[in-house]
């Protein structure tokens, strides 16, 4: 199996979970990784049975470079919130871009620069998402697992409280702490209510979340949920943002 | 002071050689990375994101902007938090310390010493002391994971402490896999000292730029110490130096106000706070053949090891002092306000600063990461060994400019093969 590993707009945290599963992937006989920058100067820019791509497209150049290695892939899996959503990047689509390109005074930088940070499936087709911000070294591994075999990777579409369940953690919205744990995707093991926080959505919603269910939920408790979101998911999943400005809160 | 720019932290680049009759007569350094607009987009929001975006600005030293953003919020806020939870930002910062210097000595600047392509050929050729080096790794892992939830931009930072303490066994678990690792990094060291180390060496008149610990060898604050003996207030950090831009480059540069070149990092606090290593680290480190003023930047992968070493030391001291009942997070309230916060990167000094209004939002951001300010000394080193060196081999000129970028540890280098060589040929002009 011949692999790519590739990066664009992000913070090569994603990639880590390669790097953290360097001794495992080195034992397994059919799986060559072939491209990765980020771990290897000699590297093979052909063809590949599973591309990896960590980070959203947001110059000209990126929605070239992604064209070409969908050309190039029997499958894509789009990995981390950039790739899935347009991640911290994407707060900029909800501003006006030439405020946001005053952190330069020299325009020739920016001018290539998209006026939105794109997730990868608005410009190709993707196969698969690994949801997270990061995503979980645990499941990059079970997805690897599951393909090496021939099965179906596992499906987190189902909400952060079931691990919370799992994990016997008192709910946070019972004791009264915004949290965005009941229409979020599962994956991280309940991390953030685990240690005393509300979820702030770095998995992005799951598909079937009750959104309205949730905003009246907030509206109960005489949370601003428009705060929250600007002040918590936004800066991870353009997607949530999308999704929940739908409801006209 | 103004918001300025936020320059880009890793990624990709090329390196720009200028040829005449195939003699290197130039080389600039193009860093192209997209532009990610962090000072923008924080503008308007809330102080309470600040550990959570600015983590996003790198994976693999998250912490280290969390720890110079709370410190700014806390300036701001004019919090003061308790010994004990500094003592738990230390044991945190160290776990990243120990973490990221591991992923650059091991899978980024190993493999130029012994020509190899990757970590993943070393893990073929000497599976035992590969395995110990992932084991080191995964041990500053586990430091993160403990305290912060997770590695990658850990969750439980907030203004006046944690959002939850660990349990005293949970921490005290932490000590056999540190034991460990101090010895596998003496067998590394080992292995190091057999290998060549090229000649990369600075100017004579570089300065070293490092923050200045009491008691410690410096990481989570202090004073910005310069070589040349003066020190400065976090505060003051505009006053003396400055960031520029050149057009092929989305990173910024940075000198002295008066053009000096200056360089931040480890081999800079090595050289400036020796003395404030532990006993055991100083001997390692001369038995090991480096010590102050040290001028090659490829034994900056000795120098890392030494400062994992130092980071197991100290993280064992700290352990053993934990105790979760003595911690309290400092109470709060929101005022308006200007802040800096500056703390040590594994790769160098990070500077922050905010302007937060009444209703706790941010006006103003300015981020300075250490990559930036060690742009102008990393394209210096570059021009002085590769110009009028005969372009016979691309491949190996290519090898060699991007042995000397690994030096530094930018988060550019996370994109080991960024240096693509784009000739502009000045016959053809």
């Amino acid at each position: 199996m011949r692999v790519g590993i590739f990066k664009f707009s992000s913070c090569d945290g994603c990639q880590l979970s390669f790097i953290n599963l360097s001794g495992e992937l080195a034992e397994l006989e059919n799986f060559s990784i072939d491209y990765f920058l980020e771990g290897q100067s000699v590297n093979n820019y052909e063809y590949f049975d599973f591309s990896f791509v960590e980070g959203s497209v947001s110059t000209t150049e990126e929605i070239e470079r992604i064209k070409d290695i969908r050309e190039r892939s029997k499958v894509l899996v789009g990995i981390g919130a950039c790739a899935v959503s347009g991640g911290v990047q994407s707060i900029r689509n909800f501003r006006n871009i030439d405020d946001i390109k005053t952190v330069y005074n020299t325009v020739d930088i920016t001018k290539n620069v998209l006026e939105n940070a794109l997730p990868i499936s608005q410009v190709v087709k993707v196969d698969f998402e690994i949801r997270g911000c990061p995503v979980s070294t645990d499941v990059v591994k079970d997805f690897i697992n599951s393909i090496l075999i021939g099965k179906s990777p596992h499906n987190y579409n189902y909400p952060v409280c079931l691990e919370c369940k799992r994990r016997g953690n008192i709910c946070l919205l019972v004791l009264n702490k915004p949290c965005l744990g009941p229409i979020t995707t599962a994956g991280c093991n309940a991390l953030c209510p685990s240690v005393n926080r509300g979820c702030y959505g770095c998995f992005g919603p799951y598909k079937d979340a009750n959104i309205e269910a949730f905003y009246n939920l907030f509206k109960e408790k005489g949370w601003g949920i428009r705060d929250f979101i600007e002040n918590s998911l936004n800066p991870y999943n353009h997607l949530f943002v999308e999704k929940l400005w739908k409801q006209n809160l | 002071m103004e918001a300025k720019p936020l320059t880009r932290v890793e990624g990709e680049g090329t390196l720009k050689l200028i040829l005449k009759d195939d003699l290197v007569q130039d080389v600039v350094l193009n860093i192209f990375e997209p532009p990610r607009f962090f000072e923008s987009i924080l503008k308007g929001k809330r102080f309470e994101v600040i550990p959570d975006i600015t983590a996003r600005i790198c994976g693999i030293c998250p912490v280290a902007y969390q720890m110079s953003g709370i410190q700014a919020v806390e300036s701001v806020f004019n919090v003061k938090v308790s010994k004990e939870v500094e003592d738990l930002r230390r044991l945190f910062y160290y776990g990243e310390w120990i973490h990221s210097h591991a992923i650059h000595v091991f899978f980024m600047h190993l493999p130029d010493f012994l020509g190899l392509s990757s970590f993943f050929e070393f893990l073929k050729l000497n599976p035992d002391l590969s395995k110990k080096a992932l084991f080191i790794k995964q041990t500053g892992r586990k430091i993160l994971e403990v305290i912060g939830g997770r590695d990658v931009h850990p969750v439980t930072v907030c203004v006046g402490g944690f959002t939850h303490f660990p349990k005293d066994e949970e921490i005290k678990s932490l000590i056999p896999s540190l034991e460990k690792s101090y010895d596998y990094s003496l067998e590394i060291l080992d292995f190091l000292s057999t290998l060549n180390f090229p000649q990369h060496l600075l100017p004579e008149d570089i300065l070293f730029v490092s923050l200045k610990e009491e008691d410690h060898y410096p990481i989570l604050k202090g004073k910005i110490y310069l070589s040349t003996g003066v020190g400065l207030d976090k505060d003051e950090f505009l006053k003396y130096f400055y960031e520029f831009e050149k057009p092929h480059s989305t990173a910024k540069y940075s000198k002295t106000k008066d053009g000096k070149t200056y360089i931040v990092g480890p081999i800079a606090r090595f050289n400036n706070s020796f003395d404030n290593l532990t006993e055991n680290s100083k001997k390692i480190a001369l038995k090991y053949g480096v010590k102050p003023v040290e001028r090659n930047m490829s034994k900056t992968i000795i120098v890392r090891v030494i400062e994992i070493l130092d980071s197991i030391e100290r993280s064992i001291e700290l352990i053993n002092l934990y105790q979760k009942n003595s911690l309290k997070n400092e109470k709060y309230e929101v005022s308006e306000g200007e802040g800096t916060g500056v703390s040590e990167a594994p790769r160098g000094i990070l500077w922050h600063y905010y302007k937060i209004n009444s209703n706790g939002l941010i006006e103003k951001a300015n981020i300075i990461p250490p990559t930036s300010q060690n742009q102008s000394v990393m394209e210096e080193l570059l021009r002085k060994n590769l110009t009028n060196k005969e372009l016979k081999d691309e491949s190996t000129l290519i090898s060699y400019g991007e042995y000397i970028v690994r030096d530094f540890d930018p988060c550019i280098s996370c994109a080991t093969h960024f240096l693509k060589i784009d000739k502009l040929n000045l016959d053809n002009r």
